[in-house]
């Protein structure tokens, strides 16, 4: 008896008794029932199951064939939520061939006076459309979706693209509740596979080996010319590696302001190729270092080749260097490319269009650009090398492959190191980068194919620097200079905000949210010298710029230069911050007390340190005579933040703005 | 200044290079047609040839010089088609700054794409565009296309200048009507402009020269209010091969009335007694067709797919019953059967969605880009947006108020104003109690908004908790660092009404001055105007909506904190509208309290650009009233 109750426990709890039934077309009423997530209150949908299966198919005529099959049953719980009965189904194509979407079959289910309620998805609104050069959409939305629907999706993807499996998503914007993947690789793929690791979510992976049948059909031709052809059915067996995964209760990735790519979060499984060994062929070894990445590229992406031409530019080239110094050279050929030749928006570190051709049209992509550059340099004698990098859309590759990279700049060997240049921007001077190549590491490709790593971040701060010098005129208006000096990558900033403004569209800008204000007297100098520090000077006139109470006048020690609000105002972060370079900031006010008036209290000065050494902020006052001087410097040595910094962060900026609005008295003599 | 260094810099290249073969000349520009400009177009020829009531030829050269980056969006080198128009030629050459020929188009090499508006899945409009990338400024390109259509109810007007920041030297329209088809034609906003006409029963031809580039200003009328524009359009014409005629609004309503609606809608029964069952209670027709219209926004989304006739012809109501979802057309239409099903009969009506911009009442022709419902009542029209899921019934909101539209009747059309919200209508109430201590403050809020107000705050409701709360931190930026205690909202449908319930709690919106505090009395400012002081204002200035905002803040203090001084009361007012805070210690229920009373009407009107300083000022001091402090004296030392 004992024995029984024990027996039908441990059956209870093998086979829990509501089991979910996810078979195609099982939906359940209490599924459609449901009116909001049991454990994710605000999700306006969720993924009641999803599965993807990825295996490959072999055939005498068409090869091999990557498959992948997706089921999913959303839940939609309210009308925020009607965007998830939209599907766009992307895939990849190039000139010569497509992966193919097939077999879609979805139903939407509802439940209408309490019975469930089936409605299907017609052929006749999915709508197909070539989305880029290199992406296809297919597009449908379902039908009879109402608040508390569920759909059920089928479909499967073709691809012609065998070596290369998509990254396998582990995770959405809303809830998954059950969630299985599997994938089958024959022996002729070795895959390593990795997880994000700057998402928390691990799943385990369950591995195991099965079979990858071959059937086909051999003919055998007789001897003798009477007999038949006979037909024998024949079958090869090779090793599959299976990886699978079942995990339940997946978490929605959190949404927050001032992520750089929130998908880089994300928990998902991506797939290394490391060798291929098809039937009767050598292994092939693909990338197992980043030295050998380099040499791959270099070898077979045409870099060599491309940086080998000359004879285009030469006569242009030797025209504009004739009797120039060693010195200038740089500067003259990094100027002629960066102008001559337009960036077309694509990245890649293959010269697309062919360097020649982007000369002769001047515009190609970034491997055109930069290879010409590489060129250019060499021939003028100088050292320079292509450097290999990832974008920062294109994230930091996990292992080493060749789609870790998506884009090439040009490194020049000076004396005291490598300068880095980048023709495609047109705001760059040399050794800086736009924001885009700003990330992880550059792999350097010398002539002889080896490389090495560069760092690609900044690693110079660059400084701002402001003066405001003002006064009170008798009827309490402002009258005042500013001076504001940008230096390195605070210069490239600038132009890349304001190059293309014109002057009276700048003083608009300028004088928004300073008030009743009038700027005149604008000079800005070296706007047009990409690479060197910029600096603008103005007037200005400013009406309500202080406050008169009781006779007493109260204003903020910076005026307008402070920072009115802390930029921080969420509660917790869980994403890093990442600012754009390691920055300065200094202020320098001086203002000269008006006459009649005394100073009666002045904010204490005031010193804060972020974290250790991570960052500073000092705020000082000093009287002399009839002037009193404001200065604060705010020094981020960091460009990227954690989110267990992030408290740090924001009372370190908490107090820095509390600081800045705190008042100066004067009263009246 | 810099200006004019532009065209002297035009000058000079054009001098520079006397002795090369030139293309195309290097034009000097006149400095009224710099002004603003990001391109030019130097001379456009657009040729409307009507063969028949639906066959229309068109044909246009277009010739822009772009000075910059921002101007490359005015070259417009493509054509929209779809099957019932067929492109028969393009082409286009480039120049540059020299006027060399450097690059030449043939049609086969203009691409083929889709064109998607933003709100449309899928649609069957196409665009054959130009993919040039521009080298080197400035750079001219001359556009030629030549299509072919069976629709003449569209395209035979002439816009040439539909967009800001591009100046004309020259344009000429030419529409050649050889069967002399009856046909209308007015002008708008040609006045003060030079311009020839020539106007015969088979044709007209227009040219306008040198016409300066409109730049966007803040608070401006929508530019089809102000740009020169020559509306044309036949009595007698065609849609997609529909036949139609009209040449007012009564018999062109009629027209798409007959020809566009739906008029044997066939519902499942099994919805009409749905409908017949949840309206089997209700005791007015405005009742029932409150139930209706929840019942579609229940029960549809808004999907756009514009396919074929589809594009102007609404979905069967019977196919949205069907899908549950479909575009403004279906949507409306669906509305529209659901409630005549319930003979409560309602009107299908044509509108402009968005900024405000009018069907133009004095010339019928095919205009809008969206429709709504209208249901007649004795005393007032009942309007619904269909495309909505959540807007209250009967309330358009900012996307449709207050412009005409066209209602098809059986009886024709009918031109008529859609609902205004005015000032009074459009109000936002604030109530706060402030508790200031010795480290923090609190405040109990409470705001309750309705017109345009409503519209602006309803969505707020279902977003996300921590969206909401990130929504009042930005707002309310300047109060510092504050967390949310409690926040709860009343969506009253039934009245548009929206009630805001707040607690916080914060470190100090007081600025520390010595051992003073400024504390600003206006605890929460409406919306800062902040417009730039643009000295030369070119066009009108447009309130769109009135609004007000009436405020009681009280503030407690705790012991050791006395008030050294409060602001003066402020009274303003002038045209733009008017301003009164009274700032009053009083003796509260919990005890003494500074009162603060603030009333802030802002008036709907347009006004001539030489206002506009007027209008700067005000705001300006609206703004400077709005940091209005008192200043308080810490006499014990914490």
């Amino acid at each position: 008896m004992k024995n029984s109750v024990l027996f039908i426990l441990i059956l209870l709890l093998g086979f829990p008794i509501n089991a979910q039934n996810y078979k195609f077309g099982k939906v359940s009423e209490e599924e459609v029932a449901q009116t909001e997530h049991p454990t994710h209150k605000e999700a306006n949908a969720a993924v009641l199951y999803r599965k993807q299966e990825v295996f490959y198919e072999l055939h005498k005529q068409t090869g091999l064939t990557l498959i992948t099959q997706i089921h999913e049953r959303i839940k939609i719980y309210n009308k925020e939520g009607f965007d998830w009965a939209n599907k766009e189904i992307k895939v990849y194509k190039n000139s010569s061939t497509e992966e193919k979407v097939s077999s879609i079959k979805a139903y939407t289910y509802n439940l209408v006076d309490g019975k469930l309620q089936e409605e299907k998805l017609n052929r006749r609104d999915i709508f197909e459309e070539e989305t880029s050069r290199y992406r296809k959409t297919t597009k449908f939305t379902m039908p009879a979706v109402t608040e508390g629907s569920v759909i059920e999706l089928e479909y499967t993807i073709r691809s012609p693209f065998i070596t290369s499996i998509d990254a396998v998503p582990l995770q959405d914007m809303i809830p998954i509740d059950k969630l299985e993947v599997s994938l089958k690789i024959p022996e002729f793929f070795g895959f390593k596979v990795h997880y994000n690791p700057r998402s928390p979510l691990i799943f385990p992976i369950e591995q195991s080996q099965g079979s990858f049948n071959y059937n086909y059909t051999q003919a055998n031709r007789p001897r003798s010319l009477t007999g038949s052809t006979k037909f024998e059915r024949k079958k090869i067996q090779y090793l599959l590696n299976e990886y699978s995964i079942e995990q339940e209760a997946i978490p929605p990735l959190k949404d927050e302001n001032y992520v750089d790519y929130l998908k880089n979060y994300a928990a998902y499984l991506r797939l290394e190729l490391q060798y291929t060994k098809y039937p009767d062929s050598p292994i092939e070894n693909y990338s197992q270092s980043w030295e050998g990445v380099a040499k791959s590229i270099f070898d077979d992406s045409d870099l060599k080749k491309e940086i080998g031409i000359t004879n285009y530019y030469e006569e242009d080239l030797d025209a504009l260097l004739e009797g120039k110094k060693k010195e200038d050279k740089v500067d003259l050929i990094y100027n002629f490319v960066r102008d001559k030749i337009k960036w077309n928006d694509y990245v890649g570190f293959q010269a697309e269009t062919g360097t020649r051709k982007a000369y002769k049209e001047g515009l190609g992509n970034t491997g055109d650009i930069n290879l010409m550059l590489i060129s250019m340099l060499r021939y003028a004698g100088f050292k320079a090398n292509p450097v290999l990098v990832s974008t920062r859309s294109h994230g930091i590759p996990l292992y080493p492959t060749r789609e870790g990279f998506n884009y090439v700049v040009a490194g020049l060997e000076l004396p005291n190191g490598v300068v880095l240049l980048d023709a495609t921007d047109q705001n760059a001077g040399l050794g800086e980068l736009p924001k885009r190549a700003r990330n992880w590491q550059g792999r350097l490709i010398r002539e002889d194919g080896s490389s090495g790593w560069l760092a690609l971040l900044p690693q110079v701060k660059s400084v701002n620097a402001n003066r405001l010098d003002f006064q009170v005129q008798d009827d309490f208006s402002i009258h005042g200079r500013v001076l504001n000096s940008y230096y390195g990558l605070h210069a490239k900033a600038f132009r890349d905000k304001h190059g293309k403004t014109s002057k009276d569209n700048y003083v608009e800008i300028l004088e928004k949210d300073k008030g009743n204000i009038v700027i005149s007297n604008l000079e800005i100098h070296n706007r047009e010298d990409k690479g060197e520090n910029l600096r603008q000077t103005y007037e200005f006139n400013l009406e309500n710029g202080i406050e008169v109470i009781n006779g007493n006048i109260y204003l903020k020690p910076l005026m307008f230069a402070g920072l009115a609000e802390n930029p921080f105002k969420e509660n917790e972060r869980n994403y890093p911050v990442i600012f754009d370079f390691p920055s300065v900031e200094k202020n320098t006010v001086n203002l000269m007390i008006p006459k009649g008036y005394e100073v009666s209290s002045i904010p204490e000065d005031f010193e804060s340190i972020l974290g250790e050494g991570a960052g500073q902020f000092i705020f000082k006052t000093s009287l002399a005579g009839n002037f009193l001087r404001i200065e604060t410097i705010m020094d981020l040595n960091n460009i990227v933040y954690t989110s267990a910094e992030y408290e740090m962060l924001k009372e370190f900026f908490a107090q820095m703005v509390e600081k800045q609005t705190e008042a100066i008295v004067l009263t009246k003599v | 200044m810099r200006k004019i260094l532009v065209a002297l810099q035009l000058i000079f290249v054009s001098l520079a290079t006397p002795l090369h073969a030139q293309d195309l000349p290097v034009n000097t520009f006149k400095p009224e047609l710099l002004a603003n400009a990001n391109a030019i177009l130097r001379e456009e020829i657009t040729e409307i040839n009507i063969l028949s009531i639906d066959k229309m030829l068109v044909k246009n050269r277009r010739m822009v010089t772009v000075l910059n980056e921002k101007g490359d969006q005015h070259v417009q080198a493509y054509t929209f088609h779809k099957d019932n128009i067929k492109i028969l030629d393009q082409q286009a050459r480039v120049y540059n700054s020299s006027g060399e020929e450097i690059q030449k188009f043939k049609k086969r090499h203009f691409e083929d794409r889709s064109y998607l508006s933003s709100s449309e899945m899928y649609g069957d409009s196409r665009i054959s565009y130009l993919n040039y990338t521009p080298v080197g400024y400035p750079y001219t390109v001359v556009f030629e296309e030549e299509y072919e259509t069976n629709s003449t109810v569209f395209r035979t007007s002439w816009i040439p200048l539909d967009t800001y920041n591009l100046s004309i030297e020259k344009a000429r329209y030419i529409f050649k009507n050889p069967q002399a088809i009856p046909f209308r034609f007015e002008e708008r906003n040609m006045y003060g402009l030079e311009v020839e006409r020539e106007a015969t029963a088979t044709g007209l031809n227009y040219a306008i020269s040198n016409v300066p580039a409109f730049t966007s200003e803040k608070q401006s009328p929508n530019l089809s209010q102000i740009q020169p524009r020559l509306l044309v359009a036949l009595d007698e014409f065609s849609l997609v091969g529909v036949p139609g005629s009209g040449s007012n609004w009564k018999d062109f309503g009629k027209w798409q009335y007959e020809q566009l609606l739906e008029h044997d809608a066939q519902l499942p029964q099994e919805t009409i007694e749905k409908i017949e069952k949840l309206t089997a209670n209700a005791e007015s027709d405005r009742e029932k067709a409150k139930i209706i219209y929840q019942y579609v926004q229940d029960n549809t989304r808004y999907i756009s797919v514009q396919l074929g006739i589809g594009g102007w012809v609404p979905m069967p109501a019977a196919s949205v019953d069907e899908l549950g979802y479909g575009d403004c057309k279906a949507l409306t239409n669906y509305t529209r059967v659901l409630l005549e099903s319930q003979n409560i009969p309602s009107y299908y009506t044509i509108v402009y969605g968005g900024d405000r911009k009018h069907l133009d009442p004095e010339f019928p022709s095919m205009q809008g880009n969206h429709v709504i419902l209208n249901i007649p009542q004795e005393d007032q029209d009942i309007w619904l947006e269909c495309t909505s899921q959540s807007i209250p019934f009967d309330f358009l909101g900012r996307f449709t108020d207050d412009r005409y539209v066209l209602k098809l009747t059986p009886e024709g059309g009918e031109l008529v104003k859609t609902p205004a919200y005015d000032a009074n209508q459009n109000l936002t109430r604030t109530e706060a109690e402030i508790r200031l201590n010795e480290k923090n403050f609190t405040a109990d809020i409470t705001r309750k908004k309705s017109g345009i107000a409503y519209d602006k705050i309803y969505g707020i409701a279902s977003i996300k908790e921590k969206d909401q709360k990130e929504y009042y931190k930005e707002q309310w930026g300047y109060l510092g660092d504050f967390q949310i205690q409690k926040l709860s909202f009343i969506n009253d449908r039934d009245s548009v009404k929206f009630q805001e319930k707040l607690e916080i709690e914060g470190k100090s919106f007081s600025r520390k001055a010595g051992n003073r505090l400024l504390l600003p009395v206006n605890f929460l400012r409406p919306t800062v105007y902040n417009l730039p002081r643009d000295e030369a204002r070119t066009t009108p200035i447009e309130i769109a909506r009135g609004e007000s905002y009436f405020d009681t803040y009280r503030y407690y203090f705790p012991q050791g904190f006395e008030i050294e001084s409060i602001p003066e009361k402020v009274e303003l007012k002038n045209e733009f509208g008017s301003l009164f805070i009274q700032t009053s210690l009083i003796e509260a229920e919990d005890g003494p309290a500074l009162e603060v009373e603030r009333k802030l009407i802002i008036n709907q009107g347009l006004w001539e650009p030489e206002n506009y300083k007027a209008y700067y000022n005000f705001l300006n001091r609206i703004n400077s009233y709005n940091n209005q402090k008192a200043v308080i004296l810490k006499t014990t030392k914490t």
